[in-house]
């Protein structure tokens, strides 16, 4: 390319730039899904997830064994972090009455020989029996009465064998990322790059949709549309909403986090990198994918039911090692994926930007792949256009 | 006369749903494609083989034999070893792995003379799935490390083999996970997520297919076809999608129940009806926000926000009682929060449809409430104006 060509091709870089930034500001649709989306939405989510953990659950216990040892183990399952013992019901087919009315989630039941077999030295078992409809409260559930075996287990032993109450190896969890355990901190910052990704491709339809309908009326030409090479007219569009997102990208990685207290970083320097590739692979993909769209809202329809799958897909709930290599391969080519894993890394493991190398190179991967198919196709309309304008001229 | 004009609608109905291939993708192509994804790539229920590390600072007999202990488990795949904390440490921040167990200097030593030494294990817990499932394995580890050394020395001692066990047990809790003892991620995602997935698909195209017509201003047309009449007219439109959404979701559902076979431990019928009666539900909930915002753009705007709330509001992941009281609340508004309820009571726990009554009243409210409104929408319907 020669110092002319390059003039020119920037220049209108430039323009379609401007141009890009009055169509978006000037469409109350498309700020809808830049501003108010980004704005809100990371709010809403976090507040139904902000209780973090599931404690506290509602058990009924059937003591049929009514005893001094038997009152105090449910005195002690009371005590655990996620038993909250409901009452006494006088048999089991109360219990499953009180479970049926959802007065509790869990049933405890105590065998009548409880009492015998700890004073005769025998092993002991206590039935717990677990609703299963939500798996967070049989998670919660098992965590507690683990603990709950291991305590009562060592006040035993101490009492009626006088072995120290302590265990000869001491254990140590330590939770990196997520030190709370809680929901929030496990979803939130996965959402959160996806709501980035997903209110720029729905932006982009809806500016695309809006060509279209132009098109549409003024005989297959938008007079909206700045005459420019493919190459400029993508990238000039995708450096403006680009540039838009930068402060919602900032609100989103850094405030949300900050004033939820979420696990969060202090990296920004880091956070801005990494969001760089992954703005641009999203817009290119937006641009990619625009071209469906026929008109202004059809978009939406095909849209955003993607949003559960790709939250699937990013290996977040369910993780990447575990999927076939199908999944695997399409999981891979969209940029939240790769995004949610470099912020998760960067944001809840205090990772830098070195130690989350292969993340960041998938994003701009992604964004040099998405930007050349954003220019064939784009390429191929502007082909297609011109022969349907000279039929209707001839 | 009435049965002619409803004939004719629905043939106008049928007609603009043939036209555009936009009906086709969203009414059949997505419920039926996201169903197949999720029940494929959930398929194993539970990810085994979780990647974690050994961090062994001690080289002993003792440490080796935990290592190797480690790597027969089920839940985690002993993929590497670090020779210290900082390499494991970097792994773990990269994602490689999502745990390491660290076994400290002197620990067999320290073991076997009461000095009760520290086994540390760090989890990532920002992958929860994969972070229980290591946390899991480490745990039972560590307090199995804990219960040989006591029965070796209760051996040592001169107790006797059957009382060990006692005295490093005397209570055992034994779990009955209620319907679901494989505790299967597929069975709980699939149950929820592809209702929801319905569901939003059912609101996004009552909304786009009735504004559609104020937008283009064929909605005089429609209303002219339908004898003046908004009741008749919207039957006309609504019901060819009923019975199109109702099909399809049905089929989704034998996917689960059928092919799959998950628990289903009520009349296939009881689920089928919540099933027609949620698409009804979100048809009706479509049409409400038609009622009060009758633009394409918003109205569509309103529903995809809804929708795609209501995968979390509902609670299918996060029980509603633990959010707080004024966020939980709005949960019954949404309709897929019903239906699920209906499915776990029914389905799931199989249980007396008894306890599903108010579920099942609360999805009939909805089209009760659209018809108390639909007048509105008559008035703009005979004066389309397109706001763009």
């Amino acid at each position: 390319m020669n110092q002319s060509s390059f003039k020119q091709w920037s220049s209108a870089l430039l323009k379609v730039w401007t141009r890009e930034f009055v169509l978006v500001f000037s469409d109350i649709g498309v700020l809808l899904f830049f501003i108010l989306l980004p704005t809100i939405y990371p709010l809403i989510y976090t507040l139904i997830y902000n209780p973090e953990v599931v404690h506290d659950i509602p058990v009924a216990v059937v003591d049929n064994c009514r005893s001094t040892n038997s009152r105090q183990f449910v005195r002690m399952a009371d005590a655990t972090e996620a038993i909250h013992i409901v009452g006494y019901a006088a048999s089991i087919s109360e219990a499953r009455e009180w479970k049926n009315e959802k007065a509790c989630y869990g049933v405890l039941l105590i065998p009548h020989d409880f009492d015998r077999n700890l004073n005769t030295h025998q092993q002991a078992t206590i039935e717990f029996y677990c609703d299963m409809s939500l798996l967070i409260r049989y998670r919660a559930f098992v965590s507690s009465l683990t603990s709950l075996s291991l305590a009562y287990g060592a006040q035993v032993r101490h009492q009626q064998y006088s072995l120290p109450s302590s265990t000869p190896v001491n254990s140590h969890a330590v939770f990196t990322g997520n030190p709370s355990e809680g929901f929030a901190s496990f979803l939130i910052p996965g959402i959160l790059i996806l709501i980035i990704q997903q209110s720029l491709i729905l932006g982009i339809s809806m500016l695309g949709g809006g060509r279209a309908e132009r098109r549409k009326i003024n005989g297959n030409s938008d007079p909206l549309t700045i005459i420019a090479p493919s190459s400029a007219s993508i990238l000039g569009k995708a450096l403006c909403y680009t540039v838009i997102y930068i402060p919602l990208v900032l609100y989103m990685l850094l405030f949300i986090p900050t004033i939820f207290n979420l696990p969060r970083s202090t990296n920004i320097i880091d956070i801005i990198l990494m969001s760089l590739p992954l703005l641009l692979s999203s817009s290119f993909m937006g641009l990619s994918v625009q071209k469906l769209s026929s008109e202004r809202e059809s978009s939406m329809l095909v849209i955003v039911f993607t949003s559960v799958i790709f939250i699937f897909l990013s290996g977040l709930t369910w993780p990447r090692y575990a999927m076939s290599p199908i999944w695997y391969g399409i999981s891979s080519l969209i940029p939240a994926t790769w995004g949610i894993e470099a912020f998760v890394n960067i944001n809840s493991m205090g990772a830098n930007l070195n130690l989350t190398a292969t993340p960041y190179l998938m994003l701009w991967g992604l964004t040099l792949a998405y930007y050349t198919l954003a220019i064939v196709i784009e390429t191929h309309n502007k082909k297609s256009a011109k022969a349907i304008s000279s039929v209707n001229k001839h | 006369m009435i049965f002619a004009t409803v004939i004719s609608s629905l043939k106008r109905e049928f007609r603009n749903l043939i036209s555009r291939r936009i009906y086709f993708a969203t009414m059949i192509v997505v419920p039926i494609a996201s169903a197949c994804f999720l029940l494929s790539l959930l398929g194993d229920g539970l990810p085994v083989k979780t990647p974690v590390a050994v961090v062994d600072l001690d080289n002993s007999t003792m440490s080796r034999q935990l290592t190797r202990t480690l790597s027969a488990l089920q839940s985690v795949d002993v993929a590497y070893r670090y020779p210290n904390f900082n390499e494991a440490m970097n792994q773990l921040q990269e994602g490689n792995i999502y745990g390491f167990f660290l076994i400290p200097e002197d620990f067999e030593r320290e073991a076997t003379s009461n000095l009760a030494p520290t086994l540390s294990y760090f989890c990532n817990m920002s992958y929860y799935i994969p972070g229980t499932l290591s946390f899991k394995g480490f745990k039972t580890m560590a307090v199995s490390t804990s219960g040989s050394i006591v029965s070796a020395q209760l051996l040592g001692v001169g107790a006797e083999e059957g009382q060990v066990d006692t005295i490093l047990q005397p209570i055992v809790i034994q779990e009955h996970p209620l319907n679901n003892p494989w505790s299967n991620y597929s069975i709980y995602l699939c149950n929820s997520f592809i209702p929801g997935i319905i569901a939003l698909m059912v609101l996004l195209v009552t909304v786009f297919s009735v504004c559609s017509e104020i937008k283009n201003s064929t909605s005089p047309q429609w209303l002219h076809t339908a004898g003046n009449s908004i009741y008749i007219a919207l039957l006309g439109k609504l019901l060819p999608h009923t019975l199109i959404f109702s099909t399809v979701a049905i089929m989704c559902q034998s996917l689960m129940y059928g092919y799959n076979h998950f628990p289903l431990n009520c009349n296939a019928l009881t689920i089928i009806s919540a099933m027609m009666l949620l698409v009804i539900a979100c048809q009706s909930v479509g049409l409400i926000v038609c009622c009060i915002m009758p633009n394409l753009r918003l109205a569509l705007s309103i529903v995809s926000l809804l929708g795609i709330l209501s995968f979390s509001i509902t609670g299918f992941s996060f029980p509603v009682e633990s959010m707080y009281g004024a966020i939980g609340i709005f949960s019954y508004l949404i309709p897929v929060r019903h239906y699920f309820l209906i499915y776990i009571d029914q389905a799931l726990n199989g249980i007396d449809i008894y306890y599903s009554r108010w579920q099942f009243v609360s999805l009939v409210i909805y089209p009760i409430i659209a018809c108390f409104l639909v007048p509105l929408l008559k008035r703009r319907l005979s004066h389309p104006i397109y706001v763009p």
